[in-house]
């Protein structure tokens, strides 16, 4: 081998040892998964995994928080509640990277050992191992949200004390807000009378969605609630997309899930807080989606 | 004479006590289980009620109709005429804890029976001669005295809501001490048993079981002697049973303990004083007797026993009292018009009918999961006293729920379907302008739009202008209600923010069950 060769040879052995591995993690995970098959469980793993897999957001020993929406007294087939195979799918993806507990709740609107059980969650979770207590209130207390409308309001400590909370919502019609998606969907973790947030309920949801700061949101698309939102009543008030979307932007995931309902996401007075508050963006044609089908 | 107590009888006294825990254990469990568990339909929840033949007489006696599922009051009648009120000393729930507070108070010291009580028996069959008599002008006041229904509305309406608040106190107790897990998992339980914590009257109702149990100082089991018609009528069932006492003359010193320590004041010593119809099988006279001298032998033979001082002129007094009582009972102005916030549970019969045959048991407002349904203080008049209304501020009808028709013994609330429960209407939805946010302020807010059950919904909403108190105006989306889709389910109340006095509210009118209480021309609708 002579000097050239060798200098050669050595060029191209530090470009395959350093750079290639580089490129490797480098390899910037898309803004939004977009995952479309038959099985609501299969999507929901299939987008995390695109997104780099649940270990990006869950480390070893965490304690994870899903919220999911379990608010209304309806079957899955009414799409007024998370798909409960979505939830159990994340409750196992959450153990499987390590997770120390898992726990599941929401503060439901109908009476909540019927939501539980009837919407499928609890037994689904549980089935995964997940706990799935109902809102205890002696450990509901007022906290300062700092929002930019929403000062303080009653939390539910188990949000706030866990170490990863990831936000599971479906994707619904809503009278008031137009849309009820992921930032709506925390109102399901703080107390009472949330009711007298629809005064300013667009401000509201903002402000709570930058507070609860979830790690991943992974959006429930497989069979949405088209009219008589948010909790429907007919089957024929759903409508079956078998998508899942998962993204750490939870601006561009409500934006995705707002054209799921035919609504530009520009037209959501909600998303334009969202953008002008810095929580992500809605400017879907820009964002790098990754489409896959399971 | 050796002085040794029977062992046999002992041992009987303490085989009764086991039944009565196991009875008193089984009636609580049903109880207690009368909620949602996570399926639409619940068991036969009820079916301690459906033993009862007092219920099943006055319901007949008073609705003029044949419930097949007293039916099963057959069997205590076959057992009370063969083998004596073995209901009362070793089934009923209520009068064991009677037993238990009379054993408690003698134990302590508080009771101590020197000898024998006198007179007072009669009390009770003048009650049971009230109830018939009212149920024969179909007034059921049966409820108020039948030992079932006073102790299931009892622990409903006011040991459990107790109890609920207790252990809401522990829960705070045991955070305050660090025991977090504890605290939690209290939470969790009570949440799962949904033990409803608010009733009305619950102060009232535990009142008055106080003071039953408290009367158990002046008396053992006085309300078993002297109040209870259902103990009434199995003591007039069981005068010709096979088991009568009978003291050994030879072995009896004449100690009277048998008949100082008689439960029930059937007086085995002497031997023709006893009465059959007061007799619980208690067991306690024999197994007391220092001689072994009393005993229960079988004896088909019929001896008249020596009635309870309750003569004809009494009886007739009684019934002629009742009589005179009942219309006393109807004056109320829900006869007039109907009651606006008379809101009864889906499936209710309409009110004659339904008043006809409530217990005011309080099962309903046991089994009803968001704890809407009290009991009535003078909606329905006084006759409907503790009959289960809807109050929305407190809680709603649950759209996919119908326990409280499931679990009602008597009928008075129609046993549905889900699917059937869904279309029935208790009533209708208003809304008041001057209060609700959209409307008066011009904030957004529809609230209870967001709510309404039905799919289309009842409560759409319409844009209104509205002038705010600075002079400007404001447009926002404020609640209309379709009357023709409006359930009355109370939803919207419940959870509308304006929280003192909301201002959207369910009324009566509108209501399936009724012909008059109507407001929708029917041939008019297009």
């Amino acid at each position: 081998m002579n000097r050239r060769a060798f200098l050669r040879s050595a060029a191209w052995g530090s470009l395959a040892l350093g750079v290639r591995p580089g490129r490797l993690t480098a390899a910037p995970p898309p803004d939004l998964a977009f995952v479309q098959g038959e099985s609501p469980g299969a999507l929901a793993k299939a987008a995390v995994e695109t997104l780099g897999g649940m270990g990006k957001f869950v480390a070893k020993g965490d304690v994870v928080m899903i919220k999911p929406n379990i608010g209304w007294d309806r079957t899955p087939e009414l799409a007024a509640c998370t798909n409960p195979e979505i939830v159990k799918a994340l409750v196992e993806l959450a153990f499987a990277a390590g997770a120390k507990t898992v726990t599941v709740m929401d503060n439901t609107t109908n009476q909540a050992q019927r939501c539980y059980i009837r919407s499928g969650i609890q037994a689904a979770a549980k089935a995964a191992g997940a706990d799935v207590p109902f809102v205890n209130p002696r450990r509901v207390k007022k906290m300062a949200v700092r929002g930019v409308w929403l000062k303080e309001w009653d939390v539910i400590q188990d949000f706030v004390e866990a170490d990863k909370v990831i936000n599971v919502p479906i994707v619904k019609h809503h009278s008031l807000c137009r849309a009820t998606i992921g930032m709506k969907n925390w109102l399901g973790a703080i107390g009472d009378p949330r009711n007298q947030l629809h005064q300013r309920l667009d401000e509201a949801m903002v402000d709570l969605a930058a507070f609860f700061k979830p790690a991943l949101t992974v959006l429930d698309a497989y069979r949405i609630l088209v009219r008589n939102g948010p909790q429907g009543g007919r089957p024929s008030d759903t409508k079956l997309l078998k998508t899942v979307v998962a993204g750490t932007d939870a601006a561009a995931v409500d934006a995705m899930g707002a054209t799921f309902l035919e609504i530009p996401p520009a037209e959501l007075p909600y998303l334009k807080f969202a953008v002008d508050r810095g929580l992500g963006r809605i400017d879907l044609e820009k964002l790098a989606i990754e489409k896959r089908t399971v | 004479m050796k002085k040794e107590r029977s062992r046999k009888h002992r041992a009987l006294q303490l085989l009764r006590v086991a039944v009565q825990a196991v009875f008193l254990g089984l009636f609580l469990k049903l109880l207690l289980g009368t909620r949602f568990s996570g399926e639409d339909y619940i068991g036969n929840v009820e079916v301690f009620f459906h033993f009862d033949p007092l219920l099943g007489v006055v319901s007949f006696l008073a609705s003029r109709q044949v419930l097949a599922f007293f039916g099963l009051a057959a069997v205590t009648v076959v057992v009370t005429a063969l083998l004596g009120r073995v209901a009362c000393g070793w089934v009923c729930p209520l009068g064991t804890v009677h037993q238990f507070f009379s054993w408690l108070f003698k134990k302590t010291k508080m009771v101590r029976p020197k000898k024998p009580a006198v007179g007072g028996l009669w009390v009770k069959y003048a009650v049971l001669v009230f109830v018939l008599v009212s149920a024969v002008l179909t007034l059921d006041l049966v409820g108020l005295f039948d030992p079932l229904s006073f102790l299931t509305r009892t622990v409903t309406t006011a040991v459990i809501p107790a109890f609920a608040q207790a252990a809401s106190a522990g829960v705070g107790g045991l955070y305050a001490l660090k025991l977090d897990a504890f605290g939690d998992g209290l939470t969790q339980a009570v949440e799962r048993l949904t033990l409803n914590g608010t009733f009305g009257q619950g102060f009232f109702i535990g009142l008055l079981f106080l003071g039953a149990l408290l009367l158990n100082l002046e008396r053992e089991r006085f309300w078993c002697r002297s109040v209870c018609p259902t103990g009434a009528l199995l003591g007039l069932l069981s005068r010709w049973n096979l088991f009568k006492v009978k003291v050994d003359e030879a072995r009896c010193t004449k100690c009277n303990l048998c008949s100082t320590h008689c439960q029930t004041q059937a007086s085995p010593f002497p031997n023709k004083e006893w009465k059959s119809s007061e007799c619980v099988y208690c067991e306690t006279c024999a197994a007391v007797c220092p001689t072994k001298a009393v005993t229960f032998p079988l004896r088909w033979k019929r001896e008249p026993p020596p009635a309870v001082d309750f003569s004809k002129r009494r009886v007739l007094a009684t019934a002629a009292l009742a009589a005179a009582s009942v219309p006393f009972f109807r004056i109320s102005k829900a006869r007039k018009r109907a009651h606006d916030r008379l809101i009864r549970p889906p499936g209710s019969l309409a009110e004659d009918a339904f008043l006809a045959k409530c217990v005011k048991c309080g099962q309903c407002m046991k089994a009803c999961p968001t704890n809407g349904l009290q009991p009535a203080l003078s909606e329905a008049g006084p006759e409907g006293l503790w009959t289960p209304v809807l109050v929305p501020k407190v809680g709603y009808c649950e759209y996919y729920c119908s326990l409280c028709s499931q679990v009602c013994p008597t009928g008075a609330i129609k046993e549905l379907t889900i699917p059937e429960k869904t279309v029935v209407r208790i009533g209708t939805a208003w809304v008041n302008k001057n209060r609700c946010l959209p409307y008066f302020l011009g904030r957004p807010c529809i609230v209870c739009e967001e709510h309404c059950p039905t799919s289309p919904k009842a409560i759409k909403f319409v844009l209104v202008e509205a002038t705010r108190p600075d002079g400007t105006t404001a447009v926002q989306k404020a609640p209309v209600i379709d009357l023709d889709l409006c359930i009355g389910c109370g939803i919207c109340e419940t959870k509308c923010p304006v929280v003192d006095d909301p201002a959207i509210y369910v009324t009566s009118v509108g209501e399936s069950r009724s012909k008059t209480n109507q407001l929708l021309l029917q041939t008019l609708s297009e």
